[in-house]
């Protein structure tokens, strides 16, 4: 491969013949050879290019004046009829200078952008911190509504249970309330309930009618009956040993009633109250001696639970 | 004498000494031109310019030839060729590299600017 075949193995731009053609006139015109040299002619036109070329001449200065002293040479020895291989070798070297100084623009170019590019993603860099910090506080917020809403659920939920409270306290309260007032009707508790007893000295010997020392019991007991209206009674009438059977049925029977004329009088409803007569059963004490017997003359009043029921007496 | 006349009296006296030097094998200038062709090389040449690193290592070898054929004046003009071709390629792989470079950044933050974008419509 000669030196010759080389320079056709090189890409050149073609040569554009609008700037081609004036300046081969302008060759000619000279009075220069009229043989044009192509590589010449092809690295003037290059070097026209890239002279016009703001980025090459504000880039490549340098490059590109040495460009144009290879191609004043190349001119020179072409306008002088110098052997065509020297011509060809300035021009080729002109021609390789100006790629250069093309090539060197575009490397400070980039260069520049390089730079450029990496203020701009630094810049970028921050945005992006920035809005992932304001996606966190706005995930932080809503966690905190959410946790705020959950507070609010909590204390809600919290007010039902001192609500509740309150109620099992009033509940609480009530029950003390009742057990209180129910000591004040001196009742004691057994397996049927509250127990009652009015002894024997609240009654006239040997009849039905209460004597007046057995008004208290009977306000505390109406009182008792107004505060709680869900509770019932039964009143059942015992009697001793003492006279005939008929008679100390009749008579504990008259005495219960006796009792809920009392409380009926006192605006407690009929309704509420069962009286029975049992005479001389279920003695609580002996009938043999008056304290026993004592014992046995008596009324019992028993006080439903709160649904109204109260057990009945096992014969 | 303008300042082309001056040049071109430079010019000439050039080629006379070029000429005169001739007789002595251009080892210096082969050597420095290998040179160049190497760090075109490392530069990565190879995937930047291929065609003008192919081109420098011929000629760089056409000269070696002609310095073996006693042509001095033949090496001096192919190592000269092969020393711009070599310069040439270095330029090209730096300014290739630096274009990837670019590329790369722009893409990287275009891809920032993506995140930035799906952070603001997240939630």
């Amino acid at each position: 491969m000669n030196t010759l075949q080389l320079f056709y193995s090189i890409n050149l731009p073609k040569p554009r013949f609008t700037i081609f053609l004036p300046l081969l006139i302008l060759l000619v015109g000279c009075g220069g050879p009229p043989a044009n040299n192509p590589l010449l002619t092809s690295a003037t036109e290059n070097y026209n290019v890239a002279e016009q070329d703001t980025m090459v001449v504000k880039y490549a200065p340098v490059a590109l004046k040495e460009a144009e002293e290879s191609l004043e040479i190349s001119q020179k020895l072409w306008a002088t009829k110098a052997d065509k291989s020297a011509v060809d070798h300035h021009a080729y070297i002109a021609q390789q200078k100006i790629s250069i100084a093309v090539e060197t623009a575009a490397f400070n170019a980039a260069t520049s952008e390089i730079s450029r590019s990496e203020v701009e993603r630094q810049q970028v860099l921050l945005d992006v911190r920035r809005s992932e910090a304001d996606r966190s506080e706005a995930r932080a917020e809503s966690a905190l509504l959410e946790a705020k809403s959950e507070r609010a659920l909590a204390d809600e939920a919290r007010e039902r249970a001192d609500q509740s409270r309150q109620a099992a306290m009033n509940a609480e309260e009530r029950a003390k309330i009742l057990a209180q007032r129910v000591n004040e009707l001196e009742a004691r508790p057994t397996d049927r309930g509250l127990v009652l007893t009015l002894g024997d000295v609240l009654f006239e010997f040997g009849k039905s009618a209460m004597r007046s020392e057995g008004t208290k019991s009977m306000d505390d007991l109406a009182s008792f009956l107004v505060e709680y209206p869900e509770r019932k009674i039964m009143i059942e009438g015992f009697t001793d040993t003492i006279g005939s059977e008929e008679f100390n049925m009749e008579l504990s029977r008259n005495r219960a009633n006796s009792v809920k004329s009392a409380l009926v009088s006192r605006n407690i409803s009929a309704s509420r109250i069962q009286t029975i007569g049992y005479g001389e059963e279920f003695p609580v004490a002996t009938n043999i001696n008056e304290a026993g017997r004592q014992q046995n003359r008596r009324v019992e009043i028993i006080i439903s639970d709160q649904e109204g029921n109260i057990s009945a007496r096992i014969l | 004498m303008n300042l082309y006349q001056k040049l071109f009296t430079v010019v000439i006296g050039f080629s006379l000494l070029t000429a005169c030097a001739s007789t002595n094998p251009p080892n210096q200038q082969l050597t420095e031109t290998q040179m160049v062709i190497q760090q075109a090389e490392q530069l990565g040449a190879e995937d930047y310019a291929p065609l003008e690193i192919r081109d420098a290592n011929i000629k760089l070898g056409l000269a070696r030839e002609a310095v073996e054929d006693g042509n001095y004046e033949k090496a001096i003009k192919l190592a000269e060729h092969a020393r711009v071709d070599a310069e040439l390629a270095q330029i090209k792989a730096q300014s290739g590299k630096a274009k990837k470079e670019v590329a790369e950044l722009r893409e990287s933050i275009r891809v920032l600017k993506a995140e930035i974008e799906r952070n603001q419509n997240a939630d």
